[in-house]
C-alpha cells in the first residue's frame, strides 16, 4: 500500500469522501496512560478512575446516540528490569464511562466484563480506568510497564 | 465542497489538532461489498504526533442480546456452514502497516467467496488494532525507585457485509410488552430477521395515552442479524392511572449510512395496551 505525507487538511479532505458516504468516521483514542509514578516496595498503590492526572483515559467518537461495546484486555503483571514483574489488579468498579466526557460524571463498570455504552448526541464519550499496583517487599528497582487494550465494537 | 461536509471536516480538524496519543481515525464505520466488485476499502488517518502501528484482522460475529436485553457482540470462533460467515474469504491488504503522523492509508478488502455461494448477505467483522509509541515514565534516571505505568492500546471493530445476488430483509415483531418502573418506561420485544440479509434500521418506541399524547419515547439504531430480544428504557413523568398504548416501529431509515447501502423494507409496527393501576 502506498503512503505519502499529507497536510492535515488535505488528509481530512480525503477523509471527506468517506464522510460523505458514512457521515462521520470513528475514532478510539488513548489520550492518557494509566500512571502510578513512584511506588514503595511492599505498599500497594491504587489509582482511581476519577484521578484526573494518573487514570487512563480513552476518547471515543462515532455516530450520534449509537451503542458501542467496550471490552478491556487487562494485564496481570507489569514487566520490569531483568525479567522482574509486578502484579496489577483491577477491581469491579475500576472502569468508568462518561457520555459527557467529564471525569467527574462517570458510570462505573467492571473492566473484566463487557460494557455497553451509548455515545452522546454529538457522537462522543470517554472511558476512564484505574488499577492497583502491588509491588513486592523486595521489588527490584526500575521502570515497570504493561499494555492496557480497549476494544470498541460498533454495531451497524 | 458542500457546507454539509465542511462542518464535520472543520470539527475533525480541530479535534485532530488536539489529540495527543494513540489511535487512528477510521472511515467508514460499516463496510458493504457488492459481489460484482468483490472489493472495498477502509481509510485510516493518523492525527497524532507519533506513528501508529496498525494490525488488521477479521472474525465472524454478530449482535445478539443477553439475558438483560442488552445488545452484545457474539463472536463465533469456528462458524459452520449454516452461519453466514464471510470471515474466511474476505482478506485485508495490508494486514500490518505503520501510519505516520498526519498521514492516511487505505486498507483494501478483497472477497474471494466460494463458487457456489447462494444469494444473500454474508458477514464478518474487521478489527483495526492501533498501537502508538510507548508513553515514557518520568524519573527513571533514579535507579533506586520503582516506577510504574501502563500504555494504552485500542482496537476498533466494525461490521462488513458481502452481498450477492438478490438480497432482501425485513423483521417480525412479537412478544411486545412493557412496564413503568419508577420514572422509566421499560419495553421488551422479540425481533426476528426475515429474508437473507441483516435488517439495519431504526427502532422507535413510544407510550401514548388515551388522548394520543406521547408520554415517553426512545429512538435507536438497530441491526438484526438473526433474533434480538432487546430491552429499551425511556424516561417517563408521572402517569395517571388508566389505559395507555405501547407502540413499537422499525424502519430502515438510517442517517449514518449511505442510502445506496440501505436495504429498504416496509415499516413494521406493533402495539399493546398497557394499564397503569
Amino acid at each position: 500500500m502506498h503512503a505519502r505525507p499529507l497536510s492535515p487538511l488535505l488528509a481530512l479532505a480525503l477523509l471527506g469522501v468517506a464522510l460523505l458516504q458514512a457521515q462521520r468516521p470513528i475514532t478510539v483514542q488513548g489520550v492518557r496512560s494509566l500512571t502510578f509514578g513512584a511506588v514503595l516496595p511492599g505498599v500497594p498503590l491504587a489509582i482511581s478512575r476519577t484521578d484526573a492526572v494518573n487514570s487512563g483515559q480513552y476518547n471515543l467518537t462515532g455516530q450520534n446516540n449509537h451503542q458501542v461495546q467496550l471490552t478491556f484486555t487487562l494485564p496481570n503483571v507489569m514487566n520490569g528490569p531483568a525479567g522482574a514483574t509486578m502484579p496489577i489488579t483491577f477491581a469491579g468498579n475500576d472502569a468508568g464511562y462518561s457520555s459527557s466526557q467529564a471525569i467527574g460524571s462517570q458510570v462505573a463498570f467492571d473492566p473484566k466484563q463487557a460494557f455497553l455504552a451509548t455515545l452522546n448526541g454529538n457522537g462522543r464519550g470517554s472511558v476512564f480506568i484505574g488499577a492497583t499496583a502491588r509491588p513486592a517487599p523486595m521489588q527490584r528497582a526500575g521502570s515497570y510497564t504493561g499494555t492496557l487494550t480497549l476494544t470498541v465494537a460498533y454495531f451497524p | 465542497m458542500t457546507r454539509r461536509l465542511l462542518l464535520p471536516l472543520a470539527l475533525l480538524a480541530l479535534e485532530a489538532a488536539t489529540l495527543p496519543a494513540q489511535g487512528v481515525v477510521i472511515a467508514p464505520h460499516a463496510v458493504y461489498i457488492d459481489a460484482r466488485a468483490r472489493s472495498a476499502s477502509v481509510l485510516l488517518y493518523n492525527p497524532n504526533a507519533e506513528p501508529a502501528e496498525v494490525t488488521i484482522s477479521t472474525f465472524f460475529g454478530y449482535p445478539v442480546t443477553d439475558s438483560l436485553g442488552r445488545i452484545v457482540l457474539r463472536t463465533v470462533d469456528h462458524p459452520d456452514s449454516t452461519d453466514r460467515s464471510a470471515a474466511e474469504w474476505i482478506q485485508a491488504f495490508p494486514r500490518r502497516l505503520t501510519v505516520a503522523p498526519l498521514e492516511r492509508q487505505t486498507i483494501r478488502l478483497l472477497a474471494t467467496p466460494p463458487a457456489a455461494l447462494p444469494d444473500g448477505e454474508y458477514w464478518a467483522r474487521l478489527v483495526i488494532a492501533a498501537k502508538g509509541g510507548q508513553v515514557p515514565i518520568t524519573g527513571v534516571t533514579d535507579t533506586a525507585k520503582v516506577k510504574v505505568g501502563l500504555t494504552l492500546e485500542v482496537r476498533t471493530i466494525i461490521g462488513m457485509a458481502y452481498r450477492k445476488g438478490a438480497v432482501r430483509t425485513g423483521v417480525a415483531i412479537s412478544r411486545l410488552r412493557g412496564a413503568v418502573a419508577g420514572d422509566s418506561l421499560e419495553l421488551w420485544s422479540r425481533i426476528e430477521r426475515q429474508g437473507n440479509a441483516a435488517y439495519v434500521g431504526t427502532i422507535h418506541g413510544s407510550l401514548v395515552d388515551s388522548s394520543g399524547r406521547v408520554r415517553a419515547e426512545f429512538r435507536a439504531p438497530i441491526g438484526v442479524y438473526y433474533v434480538l430480544e432487546p430491552r429499551y428504557a425511556a424516561a417517563v413523568g408521572a402517569l395517571a392511572p388508566g389505559r395507555y398504548w405501547l407502540k413499537l416501529e422499525l424502519t430502515t431509515q438510517r442517517e449514518d449510512l449511505a442510502p445506496e447501502v440501505i436495504l429498504p423494507s416496509a415499516a413494521v409496527r406493533d402495539s399493546v395496551e398497557l394499564r397503569i393501576p
